[in-house]
């Protein structure tokens, strides 16, 4: 007897597949450089702003969302690796992948804040650090890329692997919500412990594109306030007009 | 334990001061002006993507083209001049990372160079019209003729 029981949340499902077509496109705009290089900026504002917004839900989201839910305690995975592992969710195996992935990312969106191309390119909090340690950052960004792209790899073959060798699709469930479930012990209230309503999903969504516009912009303008602050002091500085 | 350690020091102090003096100074030299060059070219592409990508609204004509201008001569100078053989390896202003394939595959270095070469004065003629748009669509195809060379030839940090 199969039976469908909802796992993914709406948001969290958008959040996925708008992660995979921004970090996607980041890569592509990356390597293209050019005049691509201000969208790869941009995509990767869109990543943390995501990201964000996916840490948010990690606490405010529905029940398979929430790390607390698939946080892979050492139990969790022992229970996991002898085959004990019955539950809904990210598997304590597939909950470290997602908390690598998640953690990649963070450091690669990081890191680019601060990033430069050493042509015509540079991350917006450039100028809150000085350019060696940018230089260095940017060094970091490529090889936290690559990485993730061993990470975003595995992810892959696992997928791959549920579908053809343990006949399950992992896919139509983060595109659905919905999965199959053969042997699940259908418990009270499982069909609701997945669903959340619109007005979390937009206070969240507001409050993850307020910090991405504090984080992108709120910084800048600081920094060029007290530091304006501090010329204002000093003798005003005259630009020779030859 | 301490003679080890005295030896490890001698040995350490022997690496350093000899690499200090075989690493030419001549090399050095030719890294510190490379960089400087690029350093300077850092400047007008930044000034040049200002005013005619991200604050278009501030778009001066002669400073545009003083930049453009500045570009090509650095472009045309023979830059070549300060990649002597051996100049993989050496220190300008810091250590330099230029890889080691740039004198393993002398075609493709000239390559790039080349086109970073013709896109340079073609933005210098682009930049004398003024025409705001024709220039940022040349400026990035300078700055791609950048990319083509930082990707072959530059070690990532």
């Amino acid at each position: 007897m199969t039976e469908r029981i909802k796992v993914w949340d709406l948001p969290l499902r958008v959040f996925h597949w708008v992660l995979v077509a921004a970090v996607t496109g980041a890569f592509i705009t990356g390597e293209f450089g050019g005049g691509l290089t201000d969208w790869h900026g941009r995509l990767g504002t869109l990543v943390l702003g995501l990201l964000i917004f996916r840490v948010i839900w990690g606490f405010a989201g529905s029940r398979y969302s929430r790390f607390t839910s698939f946080f892979p305690t050492p139990a969790k995975l022992q229970a996991y690796l002898k085959g004990e592992w019955r539950e809904d969710g990210h598997s304590p195996l597939g909950a470290l992948a997602v908390l690598a992935l998640l953690a990649l990312l963070v450091g690669l969106a990081t890191t680019g804040l601060f990033a430069n191309d050493d042509i015509a390119f540079q991350g917006p909090l450039f100028s809150l650090i000085d350019k060696d340690l940018s230089d260095r950052l940017s060094g970091w960004h490529a090889q936290i890329f690559n990485l993730l792209a061993v990470m975003v790899a595995l992810h892959l073959i696992a997928i791959a692997f549920y579908f053809f060798i343990k006949k399950n699709n992992l896919v139509m469930p983060m595109l659905t919500g919905h999965k199959k479930a053969k042997d699940h012990i259908h418990q009270a209230g499982d069909d609701h412990v997945a669903n959340v309503s619109l007005t979390r999903f937009l206070i969240v969504a507001l409050v993850s594109a307020g910090i991405t516009w504090a984080i992108h912009d709120g910084l800048q303008l600081w920094h060029q306030q007290t530091s304006s602050a501090v010329n204002t002091k000093a003798q005003p500085v005259r630009i020779p007009n030859w | 334990m301490n003679k080890t350690m005295n030896k490890l020091l001698i040995a350490l102090l022997l690496t350093l001061t000899s690499t200090a003096t075989f690493a030419g100074k001549e090399e050095d030299q030719q890294i510190k002006f490379r960089q400087s060059a690029y350093s300077v070219l850092g400047w007008s592409t930044a000034r040049i993507k200002a005013q005619v990508v991200d604050r278009p609204e501030t778009f001066n004509k002669e400073e545009v083209q003083a930049a453009a201008n500045l570009v090509a001569a650095i472009a045309n100078s023979g830059l070549g001049k300060l990649y002597g053989l051996g100049t993989d390896e050496g220190t300008g202003w810091k250590k330099t990372r230029l890889k080691p394939e740039f004198f393993q595959k002398p075609d493709e270095a000239k390559k790039v160079a080349v086109a970073f070469n013709q896109e340079a004065n073609e933005l210098a003629k682009v930049a004398a019209t003024g025409d705001a748009g024709a220039i940022r669509v040349q400026f990035t195809k300078v700055s791609e003729s950048c990319k083509a060379c930082h990707d072959s030839f530059r070690i990532r940090e």
